[in-house]
């Protein structure tokens, strides 16, 4: 056989290796019951930011706790603490993506996802909303 | 009854929309006539539809800028009636934003992408000489496409394209104040303006270099299209490679500017997140890459031919998958960058599918007829390890794409994975290795020779540069201070050996140009980008791997949940109140104050550096950054803040604030006290002083009106800062028609002073003053800040791979001087 079709087929083989060792490492979309079950693991969590309640985020007592209240795809409520500094246009976000643990009581998170006031924004409700604000 | 509106300028959105059906018709046409030239076998036949497709493709390049400048013209003039120019733009824009505003949304970007075309397209009519017919026809029916997706007309009830020139009123058909005739005057005075974070020269340059780089990877896609379709399966490397190492240069600088632009501009606290978008940018420019590697073991030796038609082939498919996924909003979860869907994902997906098929279809029906040659590689041999090297870009591409495209997966199973938890180390795991073979590679692999190596000539050469290299190596060991053992040691190790291999691979090609060719520039090309690489490597390697966060809380370490040396310690952020210095590392910052705001609506935020000796308390340097902000832009809660960075050669400080202390919130508590004193007295206060020089009969002020019948007195004071700053101000009191009394403070906004002159008491010989100065425990700022090493490297690292390709380039365009022939006498 070809040398360099030994060494394609050897490449090949390390590729799909590589890419199953990472499938493992994929982490799934979870609520915060399922990441319950597991304390101390990380977990992704999509859920809504729930805007009834408030956001604590006082820098003069400490600038690196940030907590506020989201619900998830299961529909359960849970205080999610931060520790970092409120993230750019945190209130403008509805989905939220979290990555981190559930710790007790609440959702200790290391990062959050928001989608970035987007560059293609097709928000044709809320710019239909801004233009009826206008009369 | 029709509605007659007033005030609309509807001429240049009906040009517009001209002009795109113009494009759209004239690039059909242009497509079938270079079609048929290429099938026609004969001579005059064939001519005559060439000169039919370049007429309609000069009418197409004509109505494209002509739709450019149509809505220029519109944004321009800020005609808000247009519903693109209402979104993306506003009347407060400054004008060197203005074409920023044009790439931000997806119209203008198609059509920015179907602008570099028309040039590309252009300069192949001039050029491409025989391969015209073929080549053409391929770009031709990319810009059939390009110009559907700015139709925006209803083909049997479904919607192809969306046109930039709609009205506001259409789009938006059924908002109340379109019934009124005079909306445009009453309501929409103004437009809603570009995102605060796209308003800087970053967003201007960026997209049409990133763009042209995409577009430039449809050269040699049609090249090699054009090969398999006249059966001509080797002739189309050599015009093609030029166009190849054009494409490599420019993606490059585009997705570098891309990396620069996130570094200086926006706080995602670094260069580089492998985010999806960045990623899929980042993989096409990694097959045109393997592609050129291929195409020159194809000069030198008749090898890898098929490999270098696949690469070409999916380089350009890559950037169709790439548009796919950054436009159809697939990626809502997994990117910063996360587009929402404008209902086209359908049409990109039917452009990826025109492509992909019909040019796999080829390459797997004529692949037996593609030459080859049968004496197999010597594994001595330059070609057999550049094949290699090829395939562990390949293999790169495909790894990064696997995972970037889970979105994707998805969707097609069903399944809902997730990305890797922690998704930098998920990727520079595998990457690092990568990378070790491919500096390994660049640096070993050009003393080898195409063919067959004879006995001694590699290692006599690479011997020097090899020894240089550990010897620079264990020096950066020594003293580099690489320990990034976070992810464990098997990483550390992986990145020691990383550190080597790039070291290896800039001074094995340096060595290269001075021993190899002698310095001979004109072949130098590759070897300058190759160092470039391996330099950029390096500046990655160190940088990212040393990268520091300065800002501790020092609260952080009593309160904390994680230990402060913990991966996951996020305890990143310091609060300054204004005018009282922390420490920061090596640092003494001092938050000063913030400026007014200035025209373009930033917030800058004066932050003072000092370091001193730890020894002698010294100060051995001192600076001040200026990290600025958007506060409420827009009338919405919160801050758009960019970085600032002072940058040295071998390390930045790179600050930003994450919150501010909102001034509208600003309960200012602070009271007026009242002082006595006569002239020559001083006014002690927090942190400075003040004397009363003496009093001013005719006062001059800007505040300050004189009126017949004014009688104003003027206290002179110069202010002494403890900062060894001094001011002078002259607060004044009005008696105005002997019996008003007007008092017109001064103010400091610097200390946040306040003073006000009362009262004169002319029997004491005294007047009274009353000072306030705001709290400065209601100004303060929250800072991050990280140190990078090194960072320089990877920008001069990128500025000599680039240099390299450009060098490579003229190597092939410009022909070598000939030695004029002697008379012979």
């Amino acid at each position: 056989m070809k040398k360099s079709n030994i060494v394609l087929l050897v490449l090949i083989a390390v590729t799909i290796a590589v890419i199953i060792s990472m499938v493992g490492d994929f982490s799934t979309y979870e609520t915060f019951a399922s990441a319950a079950r597991q304390p101390g693991k990380d977990f992704h969590v999509i859920g809504m930011l729930d805007k009834t309640r408030s956001l604590v985020y006082d820098p003069v007592k400490d600038p690196n706790y940030f907590s506020f209240y989201v619900k998830d795809k299961a529909g359960e409520l849970e205080k999610v603490v931060y520790r970092g500094a409120i993230p750019t246009d945190f209130e403008k976000s509805d989905k939220i993506v979290l990555v981190g643990k559930m710790d007790g009581q609440q959702f200790e998170c290391s990062s959050i996802l928001m989608k970035c006031p987007s560059k293609y924004k097709a928000n044709r409700k809320a710019e239909s909303q801004q233009l009826d604000s206008k009369l | 009854m029709e509605t007659k509106y007033i005030g609309e300028h509807l001429l240049p959105g009906e040009l517009g929309h001209f002009f795109v059906l113009l494009a759209f018709v004239a690039s059909i046409v242009s497509t079938v006539s270079y079609f048929l030239a290429t099938r026609s076998r004969d001579a005059i036949n064939g001519s005559s539809w060439k000169k039919m497709a370049r007429v309609a493709f000069f009418i197409q390049v004509i109505s494209v800028f002509a739709v450019f400048g149509t809505l220029y013209y519109i944004i321009s003039n800020h005609f808000f009636e247009y519903h693109y120019a209402w979104e993306h733009s506003s009347r407060a824009l400054p004008v060197r934003y203005l074409l920023a505003c044009f790439w931000e949304g997806q119209e203008g970007s198609f059509l920015l992408w179907t602008v570099w075309h028309c040039v590309l397209g252009t300069i192949l009519i001039r050029t491409a000489g025989e391969w015209e017919n073929p080549v053409m026809t391929v770009i031709s029916f990319a810009q059939v496409c390009l110009a559907s997706m700015l139709l925006g007309i209803y083909f049997f009830g479904y919607k192809a394209g969306s046109s930039p020139f709609t009205l506001l009123r259409n789009d938006m058909a059924g908002a109340p104040i379109f019934s009124d005739p005079a909306y445009l005057q009453k309501y929409i005075q103004d437009g809603n303006g570009l995102n605060p974070l796209l308003q800087n020269y970053w967003m201007v340059i960026h997209p049409p270099i990133l763009f042209l780089g995409f577009a430039s990877t449809i050269v040699p896609f049609s090249f090699a299209f054009a090969g398999l379709w006249k059966k001509n399966f080797t002739g189309w490397v050599k015009p093609a490679l030029p166009w190849c190492l054009f494409s490599g240069m420019v993606l490059a600088t585009g997705v570098m500017m891309g990396a620069a632009w996130a570094y200086e501009s926006l706080n995602f606290g670094g260069y580089w997140a492998w985010d999806p978008v960045e990623n899929s940018s980042m993989v096409p420019w990694l097959c045109i890459i393997a592609g050129i590697h291929t195409a020159v073991i194809f000069k030198h030796t008749g090898h890898s031919l098929k490999a270098c038609f696949f690469f070409f082939i999916t380089a350009f498919i890559l950037v169709l998958y790439s548009t796919f996924l950054t436009r159809s909003g697939i990626l809502g979860t997994t990117s910063v960058h996360a587009f929402t869907d404008l209902g086209m994902s359908g049409q990109l997906l039917i452009y990826l599918f025109v492509f992909l098929i019909p040019a796999y279809t080829l390459l797997i029906a004529y692949q037996r007829q593609i030459p080859t040659v049968k004496k197999e590689e010597a594994l001595d041999s330059r070609e057999f390890w550049m094949f290699i090297g090829s395939l562990v870009l390949i293999i790169s591409a495909i790894f990064i794409l696997v995972i970037t495209s889970i979105p994707v997966w998805n969707k097609i199973l069903g399944s809902h994975f997730a990305e890797p938890v922690h998704r930098r180390f998920a990727y520079n795991r595998i990457e690092v290795f990568i990378a070790i073979i491919l500096a390994l590679g660049i640096a070993m692999v050009q003393y080898l020779k195409f063919g067959s190596t004879p006995g001694g000539y590699f290692r006599k050469n690479i011997l020097l540069p090899t020894a240089v290299s550990l010897v620079i190596g264990l020096l950066i060991l020594l003293f580099g201070k690489i320990h990034y053992d976070t992810f464990g040691n098997g990483f550390l190790a992986a990145l020691i050996v990383m550190m080597f291999a790039s070291v290896y691979a800039i001074v094995a090609n340096f060595s290269y140009i001075l021993f190899m060719i002698k310095g001979k520039m004109r072949s130098a090309g590759p070897s300058v980008a190759h160092a470039g690489f391996g330099l950029m490597l390096l500046g990655i390697l160190i940088s990212s791997s040393r990268k520091e966060v300065i800002s501790h809380d020092p609260m952080g370490l009593l309160t904390g949940v994680f230990p402060a040396d913990s991966k996951e310690n996020s305890r990143n952020n310091i609060l300054l109140y204004r005018n009282l210095p922390m420490q920061m590392a090596d640092y003494e910052v001092t938050y000063l104050g913030d400026s007014i705001s200035t025209p373009d609506g930033k917030h800058y935020y004066k932050i003072h550096y000092i370091r001193r000796d730890t020894a002698t308390g010294k100060v051995i340097e001192k600076f001040n950054l200026y990290p600025n902000a958007f506060i409420n832009p827009k009338g919405q809660q919160g801050l758009i803040s960019s970085p600032a960075s002072k940058h040295y050669w071998t390390h930045d400080i790179y600050t930003y604030l994450t919150s501010v202390n909102d001034p509208s919130k600003i309960q200012d508590t602070s009271q007026y006290y009242p002082h006595l004193v006569k002239v020559g007295d001083t006014i002690f206060f927090s942190n400075g002083y003040m004397r009363l020089d003496g009093l001013d009969t005719h006062p001059v002020s800007p505040h300050y009106q004189a009126q017949p019948g004014d009688i104003a007195v003027g206290a002179k004071l110069t202010v002494y800062s403890s900062d060894s700053d001094i001011f002078k101000v002259l607060p004044i009191y009005v008696l105005r028609d002997s019996a008003y009394e007007n008092i017109i403070p001064d103010t400091l906004s610097q200390l946040g002073l306040f003073i006000r002159f009362d009262k004169i008491l002319p029997e004491q010989r005294k007047i009274e003053l009353s000072i306030r100065q705001s709290g400065e425990q209601n100004d303060w700022v929250v800072l991050k800040a990280y140190v990078f090493h090194y960072i320089s490297l990877l920008w001069l690292g990128t500025i000599l791979m680039i240099i390299g390709f450009a060098m490579s380039i003229y190597k092939k365009i410009v022909p070598r001087k000939q030695n004029p022939v002697k008379p012979i006498l």
